[in-house]
């Protein structure tokens, strides 16, 4: 790598981390992030009512690793981290052409896919904290009586990591929905929960089209239970190209939106 | 004096819409001033040269070099936008350093050059507050804050004096005029006359997306001696003082003016119907107490040019 590549390579690095610190700090504080906040941990308060109920009824209790492992998948992979992804993948660039603040980045010296990438690389980041806080908290609310468990924690570890992919993943595709189209948001709710929610259950090959297909594949399939209709005629891929297909699927997603923000015009609406 | 801003054959349409039509220019260090009516294309002619969009036609050079994807041009560069957007949840300082941040400055730095900006748009009492409970004027001159922080030598104001109350235009003003210094160029639009006016003697006009004319106001005055003035005149006889001017070719109108005693004359040659005054006030002994040329400023001339 010649030095004049070497430098170029670096002023990028460091626009995309400037742009990231900026987008990072303002997402925190803003109003949004505390809605989300309070989507996020739903779940939490859920997980809540089930240990108060256990804790007050005569049934035999449901382990707490067993309905922690249907909440992962039934709370927060098909459902929470869709609406995380969703509005803050769309919103990348959408909030910045309602918002007309656009202008205001784009007249920086720095690269259009920088803006891009760091914001999304921002709003990511959050979101995953957001879910990792709501999942840990679900999980030590469930396994309150098995904290000494260390078994556990691999589940809790894995968990994490699957549905930090999740939102890897989907925020990338929603990124990319958002610099394409004005209605993403609408588009995006069909895709979630029309598109992902029904094209996972296709037998055969089908099933690949859908991201969740390999969200699934991650995370072991229940054996029993009420939830394990979620699960069925899932044909899991192997894990290791499940991984590949989600982090493919994603730079594809990402380089998409990059290409498209620094070529395409954006015109504000009066 | 070298050009810093160019353009070739700069033209640009949104779809069926004419945006501009085949402008060419040189800009010089100082105060230019676009103007034009709304919907004339000054700011689709700022946004080409920040490169905020790409021209259909032609090309842009700031600097000798051109702007479009020219990424790096921007650190020279300082934009202030028309439209009343912010990133509201901000306070004005973290609104400041924020955008100072993408210039790549060190924290110590960003601090100081935003400290700094704040003190010349005199905000920094207010400078911890959250942007949205800033006043219009406020936020214009946190607006022009923004565009002026990291010292570019190039600043771009699209209507920075839109919607605001005569004293925080008087301060915008005032801040515009004073950034000029040091060989900065500045460049500013409006639709209102008496504001470009205030700020300099160069001028652009840009009507439907072509420049009408370029340069300063005297010499768009030269370029159109055929202008019609309409000049007031206040005297002890009004109606024997007409009855004279309308003898004369280079009166093409005359008219009473609801005024007590005051002439309008509406005239294609002013130096020849000034001279003419004295002799005829003396000839029919009629008293002349106030000349005045209402429409003598760049109104008149831009309304000319545009035909109004």
């Amino acid at each position: 790598m010649t030095q004049k590549s070497t430098g170029k390579l670096s002023f990028y690095l460091t626009s995309l981390k400037d742009v990231y610190s900026f987008f990072f700090f303002m997402g925190r504080k803003s109003k949004k992030m505390k809605l989300f906040f309070l989507i996020s941990i739903l779940p939490v308060v859920v997980a809540l009512i089930i240990k108060i109920n256990q804790f007050f009824s005569d049934r035999t209790a449901i382990q707490g690793i067993y309905i922690f492992n249907n909440m992962t998948v039934v709370m927060y992979l098909q459902f929470l981290i869709l609406i995380l992804a969703l509005f803050y993948g769309t919103s990348v660039c959408s909030e910045e052409m309602e918002g007309k603040t656009l202008t205001y980045l784009t007249t920086r010296p720095i690269a259009k896919s920088a803006i891009l990438l760091g914001k999304y690389a921002a709003y990511t980041s959050l979101i995953i904290i957001l879910t990792a806080i709501g999942v840990t908290l679900s999980f030590f609310i469930l396994n309150l009586n098995d904290l000494l468990n260390f078994s556990l924690y691999k589940i809790l570890l894995r968990d994490v990591v699957v549905l930090s992919l999740g939102l890897i993943c989907y925020t990338s595709f929603f990124t990319f929905i958002g610099t394409i189209m004005k209605k993403s948001i609408i588009f995006g709710l069909v895709f979630s929960f029309g598109w992902e929610n029904v094209i996972q259950y296709f037998p055969g090959s089908t099933q690949r089209f859908a991201i969740a297909h390999y969200l699934k594949s991650l995370l072991p399939a229940p054996k029993t239970g009420r939830f394990s209709f979620l699960m069925f005629r899932l044909e899991p891929s192997p894990p290791l190209l499940a991984v590949f297909m989600i982090l493919l699927i994603t730079v594809v997603f990402l380089g998409l939106a990059c290409v498209l923000f620094s070529w395409k015009e954006y015109i504000f609406e009066d | 004096m070298k050009p810093v801003i160019e353009t070739q054959h700069l033209s640009k349409w949104y779809g069926n819409v004419l945006g501009l039509s085949d402008v060419t220019l040189e800009i010089e260090p100082g105060i230019t001033g676009i103007l034009g009516p709304n919907g004339a294309g000054k700011s689709t002619f700022l946004k080409l040269i920040t490169g905020q969009i790409k021209p259909n036609i032609g090309t842009c050079f700031i600097k000798g070099k051109k702007i479009r994807n020219n990424y790096p041009l921007f650190s020279f560069i300082g934009f202030c936008p028309e439209q009343d957007a912010f990133f509201d949840e901000l306070t004005g300082w973290q609104f400041i350093t924020g955008l100072l941040r993408l210039h790549h400055y060190s924290p110590a730095e960003r601090d100081d050059r935003a400290q700094k900006a704040l003190e010349i748009v005199e905000l920094v009492e207010d400078k911890d507050r959250v942007i949205k409970s800033y006043s219009r004027g406020m936020r214009q001159r946190l607006k022009f804050a923004q565009a002026i922080a990291h010292d570019p030598e190039i600043v771009v104001l699209d209507e920075p004096l839109n919607g605001l109350d005569p004293l925080g235009r008087r301060k915008i003003i005032r801040l515009i005029k004073s950034y000029k210094g040091e060989g900065r160029t500045v460049m500013v639009s409006s639709h209102v006359l008496p504001e470009i006016e205030a700020m300099t003697k160069k001028i652009i006009l840009i009507h439907q997306g072509k420049i009408f004319a370029q340069g300063d106001i005297h010499y768009i005055r030269d370029l159109i001696e055929t202008h019609p003035h309409i000049i007031s005149i206040k005297c002890s006889d009004p109606r024997l003082l007409a009855s004279n001017f309308i003898q004369e070719e280079f009166v093409l109108n005359v008219k009473f003016s609801s005024a007590e005693n005051t002439l309008l004359v509406e005239t294609n040659n002013r130096d020849k119907f000034f001279s003419l005054i004295p002799s005829l006030s003396v000839k029919n002994n009629i008293e002349v107490e106030e000349i005045t040329s209402p429409d003598d400023n760049l109104q008149a001339v831009f309304d000319y040019l545009v035909g109004k």
